[in-house]
């Protein structure tokens, strides 16, 4: 664990910065437009598609000159930007405070990275951090003057708890939030399953964005021939004879846990990424970047 | 199984100890180690799935455990030196007599000797007894331990440390009163006798060979100033073979000559030593193809002095100052008895009619001297006495006739008891050297008495003038012979190889080149091992020199074909034991123990890091 107030130090900033500075060469003009997501409606100034006419719609858009070709009323759709909420959800719970550099510290510089980046946007973002439901949560921020008040919280919140992405989701999506992007940064190392939490979000139509963080430790342990493995969650312990196939046997079992979260992720066209800690958090932050999946 | 490092006691505590060792390092493993893991979610999905293989990991323990234990018993068990033995086969108990005479260094075609053959022949047969039966190992020469039959690591032991006695007289040794297969190795040269329970294991083998049988050193009877050698040399060998003989002096002088012998043929040579030197002389035979190396020389000593100084202390003597004028090589110096005091000094006293209060400081040859406190005193004085009678082997007799002695008086004196006066011993038999012998007459009325001690003493008991002595021709020799062996200028004493007993109290030994020898100096007499021919000097106390010369020097054991054995014969009994010459079950099994040993630790090492043990 971080000690307090190191975590966001003037290098950090720097890097910040920096990003900053790549992710604006990566997407031209995006500062302009004050990237936004774009949604289709009946007002607007940029064209972007047609629709079937449904009965009791406003006839102002009908095309009527394709009415007059085709016999058809076709509804012409605009493009209306609109700011785009952004939640970062962090794992705050007890597995996380492990591993060299430590997952939770890791995981908070993605969330103030991405933050930072948002908030730089003109974005909304909120910032929740989860255990077993929401431990902390600062509420929608827009603007960069806001950047200090984020990193305020994130340095603020401690690892803790055990893990229920569903019950956080739950919690947060519960009381009337708007369609945006959701960010979750953790190790899915989820007693209840990540699915449930991920079916939640399709149900309240979220895009997903998943950092799916780790140890190399924890990929390819490397332990002793007889070993007392305690839940840093739960407290048990179990006795286990550690052998090569048994190694080799996690390995193969912590691929497939990373297999069902990207694949369930990629089925839905949501973003995932996994990285373990030993990778520099900006080029983390670039391949984010370069994946478009936080900025579009 | 029987157990030659410990015995069986000591071996259960071994592997009793090992077992409870091994056992309990097993129960006594470490706590795992804790280890905390962000979620054992993962560890719990695997480990349902493993839950099967609890069987598995009890078996790998165990498994695990049998390995440990093999490792450790099998190591215990090789300390132990562990022996296989027939299941109900009786016990045997092998007796092995092993011929280590001379001949037995005789060398075979294959380039060993037959003395290798016996030893690796005896090795064999005691490998071939029964793993709980008795060993005991004799040899011919005596040099093997007198013991009860014991284990057969201590038969090997003691067969280990035997070695060709070159000397001696070799005979079949006293049997134990146990009841043992009884087996002798020999090349039946030396000792062709044994019993008729013995089962004899021939090692002969014909070889060629070419020995010096005799190498004597001796003075002309005419002139005893002048030497020459003798040489008796044997062609042993069963073709005839040219022989190179030569004769070598330390300091001047050689000879060499070439003769044929035939198979078996002797011949022998007298050769002149004018050209030689005082010192050492070795005589060398070669011959092509000598397979026995230890008779091909000998050696001796060249006894010629350059000058003697003789003192002569008389009233007046002409028969003694004439003959002794006309010695060659010899400074007289004549005086009146009352010139003479302890510091005159001489290689050679001779006191005529006259012996001072105190002994002379070198030898000395004493005509009738007066009582004094250091000779024997006089009893009487008897007139006319008979013919006496003499040793002419004795050196101051040698060449000397007394025939014709005519003795008007002599004085009677009393001879010391009879501790040192066996007869002089003949070579090879390592007797000691009589301290007084009565040389002329007898103990009842000696007339020339011989005292060998640290300085030599010859007493005459008759004045010269009281006899026709010096009148005989004899007399000039006699003295002659009597300064020679009053100044130690003897040849060496003939010894052969082996225990040599030389007469001089606590004296050092040493060989040609100078080399101190082991010697036991014991309190009238010193003893050493001379194990090769060879000159060696003893050094007594005052300066007193004696040489030995230790030679082969025997037909008998340059005869390395005499012998009644085929090569290779071997009597029933043996024939069924040396044909199973391969090493068996009774082959010592530690090598084997501790090979498994290793094999397990490699293969435990493997299975380890496999995760088959744990």
């Amino acid at each position: 664990m971080s000690e307090k107030g190191t975590l966001f130090d003037e290098e950090f900033l720097k890097k910040l910065e920096y990003l900053n500075l790549v992710s604006n060469q990566m997407i031209p003009g995006h500062l302009h437009g004050e990237h936004r997501a774009k949604k289709k409606t009946d007002s607007g100034i940029e064209f972007a598609d047609y629709r079937q006419y449904v009965s009791g719609e406003d006839t102002k858009n009908v095309d009527w000159r394709t009415y007059l070709r085709t016999d058809k009323l076709i509804l012409r759709l605009f493009e209306e930007e609109a700011d785009l909420p952004i939640y970062i959800f962090f794992d705050a719970s007890a597995s996380m405070d492990h591993g060299v550099p430590v997952k939770f510290d890791y995981a908070r510089k993605i969330a103030a990275a991405l933050c930072y980046v948002g908030l730089l946007n003109q974005d909304r973002v909120n910032l929740v951090g989860f255990a077993d439901g929401i431990a902390q949560e600062l509420s929608a921020r827009r603007g960069k003057h806001k950047v200090w008040h984020a990193f305020r919280f994130l340095d603020s919140v401690e690892a803790r708890g055990m893990t229920s992405m569903e019950k956080a989701f739950k919690g947060f999506f519960s009381s009337r939030r708007r369609r945006g992007l959701v960010v979750v940064v953790s190790d899915f190392l989820d007693e209840e399953g990540f699915s449930k939490a991920f079916d939640m979000l399709r149900f309240f139509r979220q895009d997903l964005f998943a950092v799916h963080v780790y140890t190399t430790e924890e990929a390819k342990p490397d332990l002793p021939d007889e070993v007392l493995l305690e839940d840093a969650e739960l407290g048990t312990s179990q006795r286990v004879r550690i052998t090569p196939a048994l190694l080799e046997a996690y390995a193969g079992q912590f691929e497939e846990h990373c297999e069902e979260v990207g694949g369930y992720c990629r089925r839905h066209g949501w973003g995932y990424l996994r990285t373990t800690t030993d990778v520099p958090f900006e080029d983390l932050i670039l391949q984010v970047f370069r994946q478009g999946w936080f900025l579009r | 199984m029987i157990f030659l490092g410990m015995n069986a006691g000591m071996v259960a505590v071994l592997l009793g100890t090992t077992v409870a060792a091994v056992v309990y390092l097993y129960w006594l493993k470490p706590p795992p180690r804790r280890v905390v893991v962000p979620s054992t979610l993962l560890w719990d999905r695997l480990l349902k799935e493993k839950k099967r293989n609890t069987f598995f990991d009890r078996l790998r323990w165990w498994l695990s455990l049998m390995l440990a234990l093999t490792i450790g018993l099998s190591v215990a068990a090789g300390i132990g030196r562990p022996e296989l033995s027939f299941l109900g086969r009786d016990i045997r108990n092998i007796t092995v007599v092993i011929d280590n005479s001379a001949t037995m260094a005789t060398r075979t075609a294959d380039g060993f000797t037959r003395w290798e053959h016996a030893v690796a022949h005896a090795g064999q047969l005691l490998r071939q007894g029964s793993a709980g039966g008795k060993f005991l190992i004799l040899d011919t020469s005596g040099q093997a331990p007198p013991r009860e039959p014991d284990d057969r690591r201590s038969a090997l032991e003691v067969l280990a440390g035997l070695t060709v006695s070159l000397g001696g007289e070799p005979e079949f040794p006293d049997l134990p009163e146990v009841e043992s297969e009884v087996f002798f190795v020999s090349d039946g040269v030396m000792v062709d006798e044994a019993p008729l329970e013995a089962t004899l294991v021939s090692i002969f083998e014909p070889a060629h060979n070419v020995g010096i049988t005799a190498f004597d050193i001796e003075a002309l009877p005419s002139e005893p100033t002048r030497y020459h050698a003798f040489l008796q040399i044997k062609n042993a060998s069963p073709v005839a073979k040219q022989v190179t003989l030569r004769l070598d002096g330390s300091v001047s002088g050689g000879v060499r000559e070439t003769l044929t012998l035939q198979a078996g043929e002797t011949g022998a040579r007298f050769i002149d030593l004018s050209s030689f030197g005082r010192g050492p002389v070795r005589a060398v035979v070669t011959t092509d193809s000598d397979a026995f190396g230890a008779d091909d020389y000998a050696y001796g000593f060249l006894p010629i002095r350059t000058q003697t100084r003789v003192a002569l202390i008389t009233q007046g003597s002409l028969y003694l100052e004439n003959v002794l004028a006309d010695v060659p090589r010899l400074f007289l110096d004549v005086m009146r008895p009352a010139q003479y005091n302890a510091q005159v000094s001489a290689d050679v006293y001779i006191f005529d009619r006259f012996a001072p209060p105190e002994a002379p400081r070198g030898p000395a040859l004493l005509f009738v001297p007066p009582d004094v406190e250091w000779l024997t005193r006089t009893l009487d004085v008897v007139e006319v006495p008979e013919a006496p009678a003499w040793n002419p082997t004795h050196p101051v007799l040698r060449f000397v006739a007394l025939e014709d002695l005519h003795i008007d008086r002599a004085a009677r004196i009393a001879v010391p008891a009879l501790g040192g006066s066996r007869p002089q011993t003949s070579a090879g038999n390592p007797g000691r050297e009589p301290e007084t012998e009565v040389v002329v007459g007898n103990r009842s009325l000696p007339l020339v008495l011989v005292t060998d001690q640290a300085e030599r003493i010859v007493r005459v008991s008759f004045a010269l003038e009281d006899s026709n002595f010096p009148l005989q021709p004899g007399f000039p020799i006699f003295l002659a012979n009597t300064l020679g062996w009053l100044m130690d200028e003897q040849v060496a004493l003939a010894r052969n190889p082996g225990r040599v007993e030389v007469p001089l109290p606590m004296a050092a030994v040493t060989d040609l080149e100078g080399r101190d020898v082991v010697a036991w100096p014991l309190s009238d007499r010193t003893v050493f091992l001379a194990d090769q021919p060879g000159l060696y000097t003893v050094m007594g106390e005052g300066d007193r020199r004696l040489r030995v010369a230790v030679n082969l020097a025997s037909v008998e054991r340059s005869s390395v074909n005499d012998s009644g054995l085929a090569a290779g014969e071997i009597t029933a009994a043996a024939s069924t034991v040396l044909a199973g010459a391969e090493p068996g079950p009774d082959e010592e099994l530690w090598i084997l123990l501790l090979s498994i040993a290793l094999l397990l630790v490699v293969a435990e090492w493997v299975t380890y890091h496999k995760r088959l043990t744990v």
